[in-house]
């Protein structure tokens, strides 16, 4: 009797196992079904990732589109990106480029390495319809190769320093004594209100470099030259970067967590006084809607001692792309170019509550980007942030982007282990040029 | 025709209906399975880009032992290899052991409670382990409260902490489940042999050394084997629990494998000689562990 009752026990808790799997193998098939139907005359599939930003943005965009075309439907599977790149590659790979969608959101730091890829696998979108004067050259650059235009871009990821004003007020602080400051000055007060408030100024995940990205675009660095060689040995500007970033942790004014759900979780559960990113972070630092006025916008600490410092900078960002295996390529660029690349109403409907800030020039000049954000403390940071964004430095992302931000995490890692800084840059110049062959 | 059908004994109808029935599954394994192994192996001598291809020779095979993040990877998986399969199969046959006897209470609950880590999710657990040993974790906030450390220890940010985190992750999915191979191979030792051996005065201990683990070793051998397989292919650990850090400290080779193919610029070709690396080391693995523990002639 008691081994019947494990064996159904045992029986029960496999079956529960085998469903689970299959439910989630089911939910895949759906959404690979879903685009292969999608063969439909007004129908397109798109694939993104964030319900509270770029989701959001394309169902807007959708019904922006379905004013004019009433029989349009549009069709948003929630793909994370890192889904949306192994699928990409699978179907590139395999040559069947009808299981991807018509309409896919690339990072902008991967679109070199797709496209130089995989070129069959995109719709060239020169002379498409889409007008990309209008978006700023520095970022359409990063989907364009060989003089073509493979992206229409969507979101800004200007970097934003942003703080608790509760907390600094605390301390003894205003946001204005952060504002176009050096990382020296910022670590000293991070010090002080570390001291006085228990909070550490910044928090960032471990083992990434976004951070590390965001410090050394600021004094326009790359980690690759104008060829795409890697230029990590020698380049001064990324030896201060990772002395500043270890002195940070050092002092505890930065606090390193092991994955992106910790460090949101910094920020809405009020362990840390503040955070710099991208702006697309301003969509979780709202989630938190006990902590509305309690933040204020303001420009990043700048390096010391290299040449071209600034207090902006860049991270991230994407772009839309269509795929070549689309059965509407025309809809899709035509939808595009009527919304992305052609309505500012839309992106005034999506600013508010996405913080999805437009690289489309002449939504920038619309109203509401002017509007005080409430959360923010009653600022305008939207006009703020469109500031910030027009004085980036730009960079070389390379097509080796991703072996080369891994290979610097790495040499940090050691480095705030102990290792000696030059041995450290040089591994991860070697780690690249292998990864490239040379 | 008609002749030759008639010809066909009652063994040959019978073997012939076997090969029948046989054949669906062995075409589809061929198709889905060898197909493509001998497409990899093929795969495997060319290099480039994304779809761009071309014939390289072994130099991809040459490679792997130049890229220090491989070499890494390999050697975090022979830690992982020889700390954590000799603790999981000798915890899993004591437990296994205790389980089997005979005046043992609630038994099915026991066993059914070692086993049912093995029913839950690999990236589930993994995340749920993650979650245990982050730095305001259950497991730092228990050891805060009991005055052992003062502020919270980071766990996965330290290579040595992460590893055994990982390798303690890996012991509590997996014992259950070797433990349930070795149960059922117990039911096949008579009861009466351990009762003669108690007659004769032999303790609970000489009677699991001399009696348990001789008539158990065909049984040892396959968990040894599958989980020597199945930490050579650890994957999913490495991505979800630890993402491969601190540094690449818990790397494993199936995960650097996927970076090569879709993280980083895509090397097909590259990745592919690393899998068959993977095969070969299996392959020689198990092979010595047969011939050192099959001592059948």
């Amino acid at each position: 009797m008691k081994r019947r009752i494990a064996s159904i026990l045992l029986a029960g808790a496999m079956v529960a196992s085998l469903t689970a799997c299959g439910n989630s193998g089911g939910a895949g098939q759906n959404a690979g079904g879903k685009t292969g139907d999608g063969a439909k005359a007004n129908e397109l599939t798109v694939w993104c990732w964030d319900p509270a930003f770029n989701i959001y943005a394309m169902e807007e965009a959708a019904k922006v589109y379905q004013k004019d075309h009433p029989d349009f439907k549009l069709n948003v599977v929630e793909t994370p990106w890192a889904d949306v790149q192994t699928k990409l590659t699978t179907a590139a790979t395999s040559k069947n480029l009808d299981t991807l969608p018509d309409i896919l959101l690339m990072q902008d730091n991967a679109f070199q390495k797709n496209v130089i890829s995989y070129p069959d696998a995109f719709k060239d979108l020169t002379g498409s319809g889409v007008d990309f004067s209008k978006f700023p050259k520095a970022k359409t650059a990063y989907s364009v190769v060989d003089g073509k235009n493979y992206g229409v871009p969507f979101d800004n990821g200007a970097a934003i320093a942003a703080y608790r004003t509760d907390v600094l007020k605390e301390a003894g602080f205003t946001d204005a004594d952060f504002t176009d400051i050096t990382w020296s000055k910022y670590q000293s007060m991070g010090e002080e209100i570390l001291a006085k408030t228990g909070k550490p100024l910044l928090s960032c995940t471990a083992g990434e470099s976004d951070l590390i990205m965001i410090m050394l675009q600021s004094a326009g660095g790359s980690l690759f030259d104008q060829d795409g060689n890697p230029s990590m040995v020698g380049n001064d500007k990324l030896k201060k970067v990772i002395e500043t970033y270890v002195s940070l942790v050092k002092s505890g004014v930065l606090v390193e967590v092991n994955d992106w759900d910790q460090y949101v979780g910094t920020m809405t559960n009020s362990t840390v006084a503040g955070t710099i990113n991208g702006c697309w972070i301003m969509a979780s630092i709202q989630t938190a809607e006990d902590q509305s006025g309690n933040w204020a916008i303001t420009n990043i600490p700048k390096l010391e001692g290299v040449g071209d410092a600034t207090n902006y900078s860049n991270n991230g960002g994407s772009s839309w792309a269509v795929t070549a295996g689309s059965k509407n390529p025309e809809l899709a660029a035509d939808f595009l170019s009527k919304t992305f690349a052609g309505s500012v109403p839309f992106y005034e409907t999506i600013l508010p509550k996405s913080g999805a800030l437009a690289t489309y020039l002449p939504a920038a000049d619309s109203k509401v980007y002017g509007e005080p954000q409430e959360f923010f403390g009653g600022k305008p940071v939207y006009a703020q942030i469109t500031e910030f964004a027009s004085k980036v430095p730009s960079n070389n992302t390379g097509v080796y982007y991703y072996e080369a931000r891994d290979a610097v995490a790495t040499a940090i890692t050691h480095v705030v282990s102990g290792a000696d800084i030059d041995s450290e840059i040089k591994t991860a110049e070697d780690t690249v040029k292998f990864a490239m062959g040379k | 025709m008609g002749n030759s059908k008639k010809k066909l004994s009652l063994g040959q109808k019978q073997s012939l209906a076997g090969w029948i029935f046989l054949t669906p599954a062995v075409i589809l394994i061929a198709i889905m399975s060898f197909l493509p192994m001998i497409q990899a192996l093929f795969l495997s001598f060319q290099t480039g880009i994304g779809a761009a291809m071309k014939w390289t020779g072994g130099t991809n095979y040459v490679r792997m032992f130049k890229d220090p993040v491989f070499v890494q990877a390999l050697k975090n998986n022979f830690i992982y290899l020889i700390i954590q399969v000799p603790i999981m199969l000798i915890s899993a046959l004591v437990l296994a052991s205790l389980l089997n006897n005979k005046d043992l209470r609630f038994k099915g609950l026991f066993r059914t409670a070692i086993f049912l880590p093995c029913a839950t999710s690999l990236v589930s657990y993994a995340v749920i382990f993650r979650s245990l040993f982050a730095v305001d974790g259950l497991v730092n906030i228990v050891l805060i409260k009991l005055g052992i450390l003062s502020t919270g220890y980071n766990f996965l940010g330290h290579p040595s902490s992460a590893r055994i985190v990982i390798i303690l992750a890996l012991i509590w999915r997996w014992t259950g489940y070797n433990m349930v191979f070795y149960l059922s191979g117990l039911q096949n030792i008579e009861y009466s042999v351990y009762e003669a051996a108690k007659i004769d005065g032999a303790s609970p201990f000489q009677s699991f050394f001399r009696i348990t683990i001789p008539l158990l070793k065909p049984t040892i051998l396959l968990t040894a084997i599958m989980s020597t397989n199945g930490t050579l292919q650890l994957f999913d650990e490495s991505v979800n629990l630890t993402n491969g850090g601190p540094a690449n400290a818990t790397i494993t080779m199936s995960h650097y494998i996927y970076n090569v193919s879709f993280k980083y610029v895509p090397n097909f070709g590259y990745a592919a000689s690393m899998s068959y690396l993977i095969l070969i080391l299996v392959a020689v693995l198990a092979f010595i562990q047969l011939k050192v523990g099959d001592k059948r002639d």
